[in-house]
């Protein structure tokens, strides 16, 4: 019995070490070797059921973060399956809260709202704030990607469904809700990804100016973290609320920190799209010279990225704007290269533009 | 809402409606549990401790 005693607390050892070393390697970003030492765990195997729960709640984050969803949804729901079963209240919520966020991603939107509720119902049962506030959060993400998931193509914010509309009233009082409590926890990083997210909702409908009072709360927290990314982020959607204001100025100048921050932050698809909106903003200000500038900058990165979508709308953007300045060589040049590209990437509308 | 009526979106932003913030994930630490259950061991010893000094 010594004997049986002494191989369980070997392999109890052996297990918690690897969770341990899966653990260490997923918080520096390593989610690939992490699920890699969190099987091994498993293999061995553990008694003890909140460390299997940690274990599975850790490798459906990884393979979250890996985009791949199908297995994360796997993992996530063992964890709500022993949670349920040893009926560990706390544990349950947040395997929850981890499924609903899956399923959001996948499209499986109903069975989201289910998860989400529950998350909900067990932080309010506990008197758990943070969970309830976090709930809440995830609720507003369910409901605002299922509103844009109806119907996108074409329509203009404020304009769409009133099955989309009535979707992002929905995310936006579920961001109302969750403001009030992060507000009263004194949670500002949590205001701050609430506020980019409302503001986004607000935007999709058509209150412009309710979308940039967000950002700019967004935009303030980001600052006091020094958090350069969501700053970027929070001056992308100013600019683009600022479009749909008609203040093409200040949309102008808020492009302009984006482009700043992109570069800083070197990432190239995001200059790239900064290029894009600043030569399309310029053009709405019908400064046809400057919106050249950037959409040359725009393409040459899309060519070094390989983006051919990207590059078909610079060229498209190009033959525009020299059509205005009434440069027609150059102007058919990229018309030219747009039909050229459209054909390549199957793009019939564009295809049928640049025809005309 | 005030809106020009000059623009189409489709045609002047990359984005999709919006850049969004990342999601939270709910994190179940192996590490902070055990920290946790050494943590309440050495509290319940001392807690033990305690009462027998107590009732000397």
């Amino acid at each position: 019995e010594e004997q049986s005693f002494h191989v369980r607390y070997r392999m109890e050892v052996s297990c918690l070490e690897l969770a341990l070393e899966g653990e260490r390697l997923c918080k520096v970003g390593d989610y690939r070797a992490g699920v890699s030492f969190f099987e091994a765990a498993i293999q061995v195997g553990t008694e003890d059921l909140q460390v299997l729960s940690a274990i599975y709640s850790q490798i459906g984050n990884a393979y979250f973060h890996l985009h791949d969803y199908a297995k994360a949804l796997e993992f996530h729901r063992h964890d709500l399956t022993l949670t349920r079963t040893v009926g560990d209240l706390l544990g349950e919520a947040k395997a929850s809260g981890n499924l609903g966020n899956t399923l959001k991603v996948l499209g499986r939107f109903d069975e989201a709202v289910v998860c989400c509720q529950r998350h909900l119902d067990i932080a309010r049962d506990i008197n758990d704030k943070v969970g309830q506030a976090r709930a809440l959060y995830n609720f507003g993400n369910v409901y605002h990607a299922k509103g844009k998931s109806i119907c996108w193509s074409g329509a203009e914010p404020g304009d769409f469904p009133e099955e989309v509309m009535l979707a992002l009233r929905e995310a936006a009082e579920y961001y109302e809700a969750n403001l009030a409590i992060v507000k009263e926890l004194g949670d500002r990083a949590a205001q701050g990804r609430t506020y980019g997210n409302l503001g986004n909702t607000y935007y999709l409908l058509g209150n412009f100016r309710k979308a940039v009072a967000s950002h700019q709360q967004r935009l303030l927290i980001a600052k006091e973290f020094g958090d350069r990314s969501a700053e970027r982020r929070a001056y992308c959607n100013l600019g683009n609320a600022y479009i749909f204001l008609g203040e093409f100025e200040v949309a102008a100048e808020h492009y302009k920190r984006t482009l700043q921050l992109a570069r800083q932050l070197k990432d190239r698809a995001v200059e790239a799209q900064a290029c894009y909106s600043l030569g399309n903003t310029y053009t709405l200000l019908q400064d046809y010279e400057r919106a050249i500038d950037y959409h040359l900058k725009h393409l040459i990165i899309a060519q070094d990225l390989n983006d051919r979508i990207g590059e078909g709308r610079a060229c498209w953007s190009l033959g525009n704007a020299y059509t205005a300045l009434g440069n027609h060589d150059q102007a058919m040049h990229f018309a030219e290269k747009h039909l050229e590209i459209c054909k390549e990437t199957g793009d019939r509308g564009g295809e049928l533009t640049a025809r005309m | 809402e005030a809106k020009s009526s000059a623009v189409a979106s489709s045609h002047i932003l990359h984005s999709d409606g919006g850049e969004m913030e990342p999601e939270t994930m709910e994190m179940k630490s192996v590490s902070e549990y055990f920290t946790k259950m050494h943590l309440d061991s050495v509290m319940s010893r001392q807690g033990g401790k305690q009462r027998e000094a107590d009732t000397c």
